[in-house]
């Protein structure tokens, strides 16, 4: 099988580009009590991607959950360094739109938070190469098995 | 999106920052939440309770001093939640992580410079004065959002970190979802008829029900039918904290007992539930394996007070304990809020419960690093969140129990679990 690429219009929540190896997490994640800020890694035992790292990487979450201390953990990823390159969400979730904005602000980054269908999330495997363009136009490169 | 959003004239004045860099910074941020959210407007709020002083890292502390600096004040009455350490006794935290605990410290005395009221309680609807029924709120920590929504029916939504401080700044949220009428019907019923009376009326039934609700209802609005009518707040205060974390739950009924649940027709606002699940006993004993699962022998400790103890649960605390000290080498920690503290110093349960071996922690909360001292190996809890997140936070193994298992362990110093209820 050959690389393959396909494109996607996504719904802007913050808008910016970013270029980064997926992520994708098959179940909502809390990013406080369910994540290590400091590894940028999952640490709720519960959760399907146990253990994954984010650092660099553009991540596909539906959306966040539990606590609210979300905005801040993701905040603090960002200022580390260990966060993702951007966030693709399947629903309109102002707590990780909200920990964007902040660390964007305070720290002059400029991480994206776009949203796309969950069917359209489905189809996007980790691994995939993401090439996020300002405005809101996702580009994925699969690229092929060796 | 944003060209619908209607702002007020004093919205945009501050938003073109005439009331100074952080009430314009403060602004953006609503309308940014606002746009997010779809919402056509904003709403006034009377009251806000404030996650933000909970430090969990530099850009806790970065944030409010940009804010302070710029010249914030509150526009509501806004109460903290638990800091990441007891200002009472800042011994209760592993000295070892010096630089951490100074800057959780700084953390809670910066949000009491900006007016806080320093209560420093996850569960503030245990204090006098608060939000009533009706009332447009900031909620923030989850289990205090589900309880105001479902419990107190105070309106709001789940205000993550800055959010609920930039809504204490400018007294204003986007108008949408648990603020408005439409969005707080039920959706999904939860029938207890499969249950037994006796498992009904156990403390730890609320604690798994919760974790089942969590799992099936995922944000649903769900009705549970079936609760018994002399259910307790504490009752309530334990499915609210389950429920939002095997899920997120910020909003329940039951029928019969929370307000706006009085009848069917209210609860589900003249419509059917679009699904309908009939709990079952292997569902709740099937929750107790998933939170987790210990062998028989000695124990390490256990943990009660997440959320918060109330004072009844001292009452009962003390009335299971009846006058028996804790085993010699078992630590036993007890989290509470000042208000209930003092009010458990009054009645002399306070210096009873040390002397038995209790080690009571007001401010904070135990389930997350860096530990408490000792808060490690074979840990026994009455709560489901508590046993939920500390395994993932902490080297501790957990298993959860009713408030008597808990205290009958705590005596022998051996897992001693009832087995009659939902194993």
């Amino acid at each position: 099988m050959a690389a393959a690429s396909f494109e996607f219009d996504a719904c802007v929540l913050i808008d910016g580009s970013a270029r980064g190896v997926a992520l994708r997490l098959t179940d909502t994640l809390s990013f406080w009590g369910g994540f290590d800020p400091i590894a940028g890694s999952i640490i709720d035992v519960h959760h399907p991607q146990y253990r994954a790292k984010m650092e660099g990487k553009v991540l596909l979450v539906p959306r966040s959950r539990g606590s609210a201390g979300t905005p801040g953990g993701i905040a603090e990823c960002l200022r580390n360094g260990s966060g993702p390159s951007a966030f693709v969400l399947a629903e309109r979730d102002v707590n990780i739109g909200v920990g964007c904005l902040v660390a964007n602000q305070l720290y002059g980054l400029h991480v994206p938070v776009l949203r796309i269908a969950i069917e359209q999330m489905q189809s996007i495997a980790s691994g995939d190469m993401i090439d996020i363009i300002g405005g809101g136009k996702i580009r994925i490169l699969r690229p092929a098995p060796t | 999106m944003a060209q619908t959003l209607q702002l007020s004239e004093q919205d945009q004045a501050r938003m073109r920052g005439q009331q100074g860099k952080a009430m314009q910074f403060a602004m953006q941020t609503i309308v940014a939440a606002a746009e997010i959210d779809q919402a056509q407007s904003l709403i006034d709020i009377s009251f806000a309770h404030i996650d933000a002083c909970f430090y969990s890292g530099r850009a806790h502390l970065d944030f409010i001093h940009y804010m302070l600096e710029h010249g914030a004040s509150l526009a509501v009455p806004s109460w903290t939640n638990n800091g990441l350490v007891s200002l009472n006794d800042l011994s209760v935290r592993d000295p070892m992580a010096t630089r951490e605990m100074n800057e959780a410290k700084q953390l809670m005395e910066a949000y009491i410079k900006l007016g806080c009221n320093p209560v420093w309680t996850c569960a503030p609807y245990q204090l006098p004065g608060g939000p009533a029924f009706g009332e447009h709120i900031v909620g923030s920590e989850s289990n205090a959002v589900s309880y105001y929504n479902s419990v107190v029916g105070a309106r709001t939504n789940k205000y993550g970190d800055y959010l609920d401080v930039c809504a204490a700044m400018t007294g204003r949220v986007p108008y949408s979802y648990l603020h408005r009428d439409e969005t707080r019907a039920a959706t999904i019923l939860i029938s207890l008829e499969a249950i037994p009376d006796a498992v009904r009326s156990s403390d730890l039934f609320y604690h798994l029900l919760g974790h089942c609700m969590g799992k099936l209802c995922g944000d649903r609005v769900p009705l549970i039918q079936g609760l018994v009518m002399d259910c307790s707040k504490d009752d309530l205060k334990a499915v609210s904290a389950a429920c939002c974390s095997s899920g997120s739950v910020p909003l329940f009924h039951a029928l019969g007992i929370t307000p706006e649940a009085m009848d069917f027709d209210q609860a589900c606002q003249g419509r059917s539930p679009l699904e309908t699940i009939d709990l079952q006993l292997s569902d709740l004993a099937r929750a107790r394996r998933e939170l987790g699962q210990l062998g028989s022998g000695r124990l390490d400790g256990i943990s009660l007070g997440t959320p918060h103890f109330s004072i009844d649960e001292f009452a009962r605390l003390v009335e299971l304990l009846d006058g028996r000290s804790i085993s010699p080498g078992l630590v036993f920690y007890l989290t509470t809020s000042r208000h209930v503290f003092a009010l458990a110093q009054q009645r002399g349960w306070v210096d009873d419960l040390r002397q038995a071996g209790v080690d009571i922690i007001t401010d904070t909360c135990t389930y997350f690093s860096p530990a408490v001292k000792r808060l490690r190996g074979r840990f026994l809890t009455n709560s489901a969140k508590w046993a939920y997140y500390a395994p993932g936070m902490l080297p501790v193994e957990v298993c959860i129990a009713s408030l008597q298992e808990c205290v009958e362990s705590a005596v022998s110093g051996e897992l001693t679990l009832d087995y009659r209820s939902l194993q």
